[in-house]
C-alpha cells in the first residue's frame, strides 16, 4: 500500500475495522479514484482537511482542481456545483455543518430539485455533511435538516446509521443521477460501537431501501440515523420484559421505503416512530399517514412517536439531554404501546 | 475593450440581420394566448452571437435570462421553439413545465433561467469552472437583470467565479431598474472582484460584438470573468436598433440590399410559419407532463388522481368492494 495514503481511507485496505467517519472518507476516496468526474467542494476541505478531517490528504492526492476550498458562501458554491453537474461533472459538496445548508435552500429547492422537471436534465450531485445533536454544539451546529427538504420533489435524502451503510449509500449517492442530500450524524463519526469491518469489494447500498436492524413481532420501531442505536438499546431493555421489537432502519428518507414499513406493521400491528428531529412536521407525521392509507386495518393501537422537543437545540448540556429523545423515552413509549 | 471587429465576418453579419428580423417579426406578431408580453433587445442577439456555437454539446453555454428570445436566437433557436415554449404547448421543451421565457438545451449550449436574480450567475460560474477543469475552449455567458447586483447570491457567484478565474461573462442589463444603473457602479463592483469590466450602451454593433468576443478570449485564456454592464438605450424600439445595424452592414460590411431583402423574406416566412403552426399544436397533457422529478424513476401519481385509497387488507392498488360500491 502506498505510504502516502491518508490513514482514514485505508482501514478496509488494511483489513481493519473502520469508523463511521472513515467509511465516509473511504467512499469519497474510492469514488474519486473510480470516476474522474467526481470532485469535492466545501469550506476548508482542502488544506485543512475539513472540520472533521474527513478529507485530510485528499488535496495532496487529487489536486486543487478536484478538491476545491470554497469561499464561505453555501448558496454560491452549491449553485456552482449545479452548473458543474450540468456539464457532466459529479460534485460532492460538503457543508461544514448541515446547519449551514440554509443559505443554499433557495438554489437547492428552486433550481437543483426542479432541474429534471424543467427539462434541464438530471443533476448528479451530493450535498453531504454532519448533522445532529448531543455534542453540545448548540442551535447552529446540531440541527437535523431532512424535513426542510423532504417536501421538495426532485431531491433524495439519505441518512445512514452504520459505517457500512454510510460507505455503501454514499457511493450510491455519488453515482445517482439525482441531487442527493446526505446526512451524517456527527455522534456516529468516531463512536466506538460503530466501528466495523467494511466489505472489501465495491460496496454499494441501493438508495430507497430500508433494512431490518432487529427482528421482532410485538411492535415496530421505524427510525434512522443515531436513533437506530438508541432504539436498539431500548429494544434490548424491552426484551428483558419479553417484548420483541422490530427495528426498521430507513437509511433513505426520500424515496421512503414504504413497503418495508407496511410489511413490518402488518406483522406487529403496533408502530412507534423515533426521530431526533423536532416533533412538528417531522417525518413521523408522513409515515403515520402512509400507514393510515395502506395498513390501517392492521393496527392494534395508535401510532406513536418519540422525537426531540419543538425547540431550537439548546447550548446547555442538561437542556440538550432533556431535548433529545432518550432510550428511556423509547422504552416508555414501547411499553405503553405493547400494553395498549 | 472594443476590439475584435474583424471577428464580425460577413457571414456573421448576415446571421445577425436574419436573427434581428426574426426578433422584430416575433415582437410584432400576436403573442400566444396566456403568454407574457416580451420585448427583444437586439443587443442580446449580437452579444450571444459573439460566443462559439455548436450543436454537439461542446460549444459555449448561454443563459439568455430575461432577455430571451434575443440570445436564444443568437444561439440558433428557432422562432417556433420559442413560441411553443411561450405558448405552453405540449410540444414545447419539457412539455411546458418550466416557466420564464427560455429553456434548456445543453447540446446547443442553452440553459434556462430559473430562480431569483443571481442564481444563474452561480450556476454558470460552476459550468465555467467545469470547462476550465477540463481545459476546454469553452466559456459561459449569462444575462442577468441589473438588480442581480442587489442580491447576495449574485455576489457569491461572482466571488466564486473570480476566485477560480472561471471563464464566465456576465451581462447585466441595467435597463430594468434605473436606480441601480451607472457605469461607475459596474466598474467598481468588477474591480472589487479583480475581474475585467466593460459598459456598453450606444456604440455600434461591431463594438458590442467585439466587447463580448474580447471577454470570451480573455475567459478561455484563463484570465477570468468579465462583467459587462448594458446601459439603457434611448431607442426602446428594437426595430430602430436593427435598422441601424442593417444600415451599417450595407455601408461597411459588404452586405447588399438584395441580400438584406432575401434575408428579410426568409425571416418573415419562418416567423409566419411558426405562428401558423403554433395554433395547431396541442396543449400540454398533465399526465404526461407532470412526471418525472427524479431520473430513472417513474413516480406513482397520487392515488387521488388515479385510484382510490387502499385500506390495506388487499394488495396495494386494488380498490376494496366497499369503495367500489360508492
Amino acid at each position: 500500500m502506498p505510504a502516502e495514503l491518508p490513514s482514514q481511507v485505508t482501514r478496509t485496505r488494511e483489513g481493519r475495522p473502520a469508523t463511521f467517519l472513515e467509511a465516509i472518507a473511504e467512499a469519497l476516496w474510492e469514488e474519486m479514484e473510480r470516476d474522474s468526474s467526481v470532485f469535492l467542494m466545501g469550506e476548508d476541505i482542502g488544506a485543512y482537511g475539513g472540520a472533521f478531517k474527513v478529507t485530510r490528504g485528499f488535496l495532496e492526492h487529487f489536486g486543487q482542481s478536484r478538491v476545491i476550498d470554497t469561499p464561505i458562501s453555501e448558496g454560491g458554491f452549491t449553485g456552482a456545483a449545479a452548473g458543474a453537474a450540468h456539464m457532466g461533472l459529479r460534485p460532492v459538496v460538503e457543508m461544514q455543518f448541515m446547519d449551514f445548508i440554509s443559505p443554499a435552500y433557495d438554489v437547492l429547492t428552486n433550481y437543483i430539485a426542479t432541474s429534471l422537471y424543467r427539462g434541464a436534465g438530471p443533476l448528479p450531485m451530493v450535498v453531504r455533511g454532519p448533522v445532529g445533536g448531543g455534542k453540545r454544539g448548540g442551535p447552529f451546529h446540531s440541527q437535523n435538516v431532512e424535513m426542510a427538504f423532504f417536501h421538495t420533489p426532485g431531491l433524495k435524502i439519505v441518512y445512514p446509521s452504520t459505517a457500512a451503510d454510510a460507505k455503501g449509500l454514499l457511493k450510491s449517492a455519488i453515482r445517482d443521477d439525482n441531487p442527493v442530500i446526505f446526512e451524517e450524524h456527527k455522534g456516529l463519526y468516531r463512536a466506538p460501537h460503530c466501528r466495523e469491518m467494511l466489505p472489501a469489494d465495491d460496496h454499494v447500498v441501493p438508495l430507497g431501501r430500508a433494512r431490518v436492524a432487529m427482528e421482532g413481532d410485538d411492535i415496530t420501531i421505524v427510525t434512522y440515523g443515531l436513533m437506530v442505536h438508541r432504539s436498539l438499546e431500548a429494544a434490548a431493555e424491552l426484551a428483558r420484559d419479553r417484548i420483541r421489537v422490530e427495528v426498521i432502519d430507513l437509511r433513505t428518507l426520500l424515496p421512503l421505503d414504504e413497503d418495508a414499513i407496511v410489511a413490518s406493521v402488518q406483522k406487529t400491528g403496533k408502530l412507534l416512530i423515533v426521530h431526533e428531529d423536532t416533533r412538528t412536521g417531522g417525518i413521523a407525521g408522513e409515515i403515520a399517514i402512509r400507514i393510515n392509507e395502506r395498513a390501517f386495518e392492521w393496527l392494534d393501537g395508535p401510532i406513536l412517536r418519540v422525537t426531540a422537543i419543538d425547540s431550537p437545540v439548546p447550548f446547555s448540556g442538561e437542556l440538550e439531554d432533556y431535548f433529545l429523545p432518550s432510550v428511556a423515552d423509547v422504552v416508555t413509549a414501547g411499553r405503553y404501546l405493547v400494553n395498549y | 475593450m472594443h476590439g475584435d471587429v474583424a471577428a464580425l465576418s460577413r457571414d456573421v453579419v448576415q446571421d445577425l440581420i436574419y436573427q434581428g428580423f426574426q426578433a422584430r417579426f416575433l415582437e410584432g406578431g400576436a403573442a400566444p394566448p396566456g403568454a407574457a408580453p416580451f420585448r427583444v433587445d437586439i443587443r442580446g442577439v449580437v452579444m450571444a452571437r459573439a460566443m462559439r456555437h455548436s450543436s454537439d454539446g461542446k460549444g459555449d453555454l448561454c443563459c439568455p435570462g430575461h432577455l430571451a428570445p434575443g440570445p436564444l436566437l443568437g444561439f440558433g433557436a428557432t422562432p417556433l421553439e420559442f413560441l411553443r415554449h411561450l405558448g405552453r404547448k405540449g410540444t414545447a421543451p419539457a412539455a411546458a413545465r418550466s416557466g420564464g421565457s427560455s429553456w434548456t438545451d445543453l447540446r446547443r449550449g442553452l440553459i434556462g433561467w430559473d430562480g431569483p436574480p443571481g442564481t444563474m450567475t452561480q450556476v454558470l460560474a460552476g459550468a465555467a469552472l467545469a470547462f476550465a477543469q477540463r481545459g476546454q475552449d469553452r466559456a459561459a455567458l449569462v444575462f442577468e437583470e441589473g438588480s442581480a447586483m442587489e442580491t447576495g447570491g449574485w455576489h457569491e457567484g461572482m466571488n466564486f467565479a473570480a476566485a477560480r478565474a472561471a471563464p464566465l461573462i456576465v451581462v447585466l442589463d441595467m435597463a430594468r431598474y434605473a436606480d441601480r444603473s451607472g457605469k461607475g457602479e459596474v466598474d467598481s463592483v468588477a474591480r472589487g472582484y479583480g475581474v475585467a469590466a466593460a459598459v456598453v450602451s450606444k456604440e455600434p454593433y461591431p463594438g458590442l460584438f467585439g466587447t463580448v468576443a474580447t471577454a470570451r478570449r480573455r475567459a478561455v485564456q484563463g484570465r477570468g470573468p468579465t462583467v459587462i454592464g448594458m446601459l439603457p438605450r434611448g431607442e426602446s424600439d428594437s426595430a430602430v436598433l436593427h435598422d441601424a445595424f442593417v444600415a451599417w452592414a450595407l455601408a461597411e460590411a459588404g452586405v447588399t440590399e438584395a441580400e438584406v431583402r432575401t434575408i428579410e423574406r426568409a425571416a418573415s416566412a419562418g416567423v409566419d410559419h411558426a405562428f401558423s403552426r403554433l395554433s395547431r399544436e396541442p396543449e400540454a397533457d398533465p399526465h404526461d407532463a407532470l412526471v418525472p422529478v427524479c431520473a430513472h424513476e417513474v413516480p406513482q401519481p397520487p392515488w387521488t388522481r388515479r385510484t382510490p385509497p387502499n385500506p390495506g387488507w388487499r394488495a396495494a392498488g386494488e380498490p376494496t368492494e366497499a369503495y367500489d360500491a360508492r
